[in-house]
């Protein structure tokens, strides 16, 4: 059962329900542009969508689809030559993007924060991790530095790190990758945030140290009722840990889904593409690991019609692909509405068995 | 930490005795007889030669050598060829002047450069960047004794407002008693206000003169440390944690483009102290380097191996020393020291 979203709006929100009590940030229209020596490249474009409170939402997409881009747009810390040029990111009642930097500078680290990808380059090399974390505790609560210290070292405690107290005045070289990425989480996690925006936070990481500290992002977010914001590459990490999946590409959410739902089937063919890239051990797997032949279009270039066709098992080549924009499709599964923007939603099994 | 203290020293100690060896040598291999200075052109053959053997010039070099180093070692320098005077007893009048001169210089070109530059890297606007980059620019291409030239016309003939090149204190003062050698110091300690005034105001002209350099450079070199700092992943992080971008500034940024310019700094010390020769001279500054112009058209040896033995000191001192700085303040160094 298929039904036809509007496709006035050009983006995946097109079929949402209305903003409610339990929605946190609401992002609407968002567009991110960088100037380069080849002219405006938009590394977000028309980005719609919301979080609820406490909800678990996964951004997947490869390397360069704008993932990374998107979120430090919500925070208004898109460096030059990059540009917000459109859109609204509301939270609360507030639009973000018409505060001036020190209103948010009183929001991030406070109401949202950040858990980057790269723990080893993320902090000071000539200040201590006590320093750094009573910084950053300070910035947004007026207690004195030795109840800061204090709450420094229980949450160093928190996050499992042994001698809590004296290894605050330790330098960040002399943590090692996790446990950098530990301290991390736990600066993130210090000011209570209601939104807690994760981007590949593991990736830098040995795959031992990957799991455990997923699960102390987890149980961080879940014992202070923040929402999550998991930003990967990696669908293998998603699956029972994010209530909704947004599949971005070149710049665009092209899925949403329900977690079980996508991992029961994709309603975009990309998806469908990245679900067989995912290394699975509840299913037998024969041969080589899939990839998507070809990479992202060069953003300089101006798209019409979808951006993944050329790469499309399905679409590549169909006139209707290439020359119109996809709209918006609803489609209805056991687990709820996917929301696909592809010409084919709902029919993939159909076309493929062809 | 003590280890690497250590080996910096001995290396320290054995770049000293190079330089000395190489002065002493050279100066040797130079034509003019040292005895025939001493005693005068009228002088007769036995006369020179009983000075010779009296100054030790007969003894084979290594003799001579050795003999000059083990008495280097008792602060006994020889004694100048001109005057008569211990070159140790000249140094230690005239270093004072040098330091204080140079010390200032540089103390000032390192505040302003860092002001300047941190202002620059600061303001969106571009107007201050460019600015900068101009004037030092020009500053970096403007030769020292041509700046102290146009100085004394200008601020001093013409308009006045400082002192003429009339040395440290003006003719009718009378030198503070002497406790560190600086006059602007030991003017206070000894509650001379009045001659304090004077000596700094003596002091300024020089000073600014010889800080122009050392600013360009400081400058050039402090804005691009800024900004690369700026764009290192841990400045986002620190902004993403609620920090406003002048406290990221102030807090992360400067400090961290601050060690850079450690090193520069101790070498552009060593260079001023040792380098600022013509401007001493143009502003008849009694120190070291208006003593060495003066040691080499008269040809006296023994004051131009003692400063060419000072000079070594004073590099290997101050990069000595920047070492130290950074080990007690980086602790990435700190942590490989121990």
């Amino acid at each position: 059962m298929t039904t036809e979203g509007s496709t006035s709006t050009m983006s995946i929100d097109a079929a949402r329900t209305p903003a409610d009590q339990e929605t946190l940030l609401d992002v609407r229209g968002l567009r991110t542009e960088f100037q380069t020596s080849r002219g405006r490249v938009a590394a977000v474009r028309d980005v719609s969508f919301t979080i609820r409170r406490r909800e678990r939402l996964a951004i997947v997409g490869e390397s360069g689809s704008g993932k990374s881009a998107m979120a430090m747009s919500i925070v208004g810390l898109i460096q030059p030559p990059g540009r917000v040029t459109a859109g609204e990111i509301r939270l609360g009642g507030t639009d973000l993007r018409g505060l001036p930097d020190r209103k948010l500078s009183e929001i991030r680290g406070n109401r949202i924060s950040l858990v980057f990808q790269d723990p080893m380059s993320a902090f000071d090399p000539i200040r201590t991790i006590g320093a750094q974390m009573i910084e950053n505790i300070r910035a947004h609560q007026p207690v004195s530095k030795g109840a800061a210290r204090r709450q420094a070292a229980d949450l160093l405690g928190e996050v499992g790190v042994t001698n809590a107290s004296s290894r605050l005045a330790d330098y960040p070289h002399q943590y090692s990758g996790g446990m950098r990425q530990r301290v991390l989480i736990a600066m993130a996690l210090a000011n209570s945030p209601e939104l807690v925006i994760a981007d590949e936070p593991t990736t830098a990481l040995d795959v031992t140290t990957q799991a455990q500290v997923l699960e102390l992002l987890d149980k961080l977010v879940t014992d202070r009722g923040a929402a999550l914001m998991l930003i990967t590459h990696n669908l293998g990490i998603v699956a029972g840990f994010c209530d909704t999946v947004k599949v971005m590409y070149a710049g665009q959410l092209i899925e949403e889904s329900d977690s079980r739902a996508l991992f029961a089937g994709a309603a975009h063919p990309y998806s469908r593409e990245l679900l067989k890239c995912v290394l699975r051990t509840d299913r037998r797997q024969d041969g080589l690991l899939s990839t998507i032949p070809g990479t992202l279009p060069d953003p300089t270039q101006p798209f019409t019609g979808c951006s993944f066709e050329p790469r499309c098992p399905l679409g590549k080549g169909n006139p209707l692909c290439r020359g119109t924009e996809p709209p918006v499709v609803a489609v209805e599964g056991p687990h709820g509405t996917q929301l696909a923007k592809c010409h084919f939603a709902g029919q993939l099994e159909l076309k493929e068995e062809r | 930490m003590l280890k690497l203290i250590l080996k910096r020293f001995g290396v320290a100690a054995a770049t000293i005795l190079g330089a000395s060896l190489f002065s002493f040598f050279l100066l040797r291999k130079l034509p003019g007889d040292p005895a025939r200075l001493v005693g005068g052109e009228l002088a007769d053959e036995a006369t020179i030669a009983s000075l010779r053997h009296s100054m030790g010039l007969d003894s084979p070099l290594p003799q001579q050598f050795w003999n000059y180093i083990s008495a280097s070692f008792h602060g006994d320098l020889g004694f100048s060829y001109s005057t008569g005077q211990p070159v140790s007893d000249l140094v230690r009048t005239r270093l004072p002047a040098t330091v204080e001169l140079g010390v200032t210089g540089v103390v000032t070109a390192v505040l302003l450069a860092t002001v300047f530059a941190a202002i620059a890297v600061y303001r969106k606007k571009r107007g201050a960047d460019v600015s900068l980059r101009v004037a030092s620019s020009l500053a970096m291409g403007s030769p020292p004794f041509w700046l102290a030239l146009v100085a004394i016309l200008l601020l001093s003939v013409n308009l006045g407002i400082f002192p003429g090149p009339e040395g440290r204190l003006s003719p009718s003062l009378a030198p503070p008693p002497t406790v560190t050698g600086f006059y602007t110091v030991d003017s206070l300690l000894s509650g001379q206000f009045g001659t304090f005034v004077d000596a700094a105001r003596h002091l300024i002209l020089p000073a600014l003169t010889i800080a122009v350099g050392p600013f360009a450079f400081l400058s050039r070199l402090f804005r691009s440390q800024l900004r690369n700092t700026m764009r290192e992943p841990f400045i986002v992080v620190a902004r993403s944690r609620g920090l406003t971008r002048g406290s990221v500034f102030l807090r992360h940024a400067v400090p961290n483009s601050l060690l850079s310019l450690v090193a520069a700094t101790a070498m552009l010390t060593a260079e001023t102290m040792t380098g600022s020769v013509l401007v001493e001279k143009v502003f008849g500054w009694p120190g070291v380097g208006s003593m060495t112009v003066d040691a080499i058209l008269q040809k006296d040896f023994a004051v131009v191996q003692g400063v060419i033995l000072l000079s070594a000191t004073l590099y290997v001192t101050v990069s000595f020393l920047a070492d130290i700085v950074y080990v007690v303040v980086d602790p990435r160094i700190r942590a490989g020291a121990k």
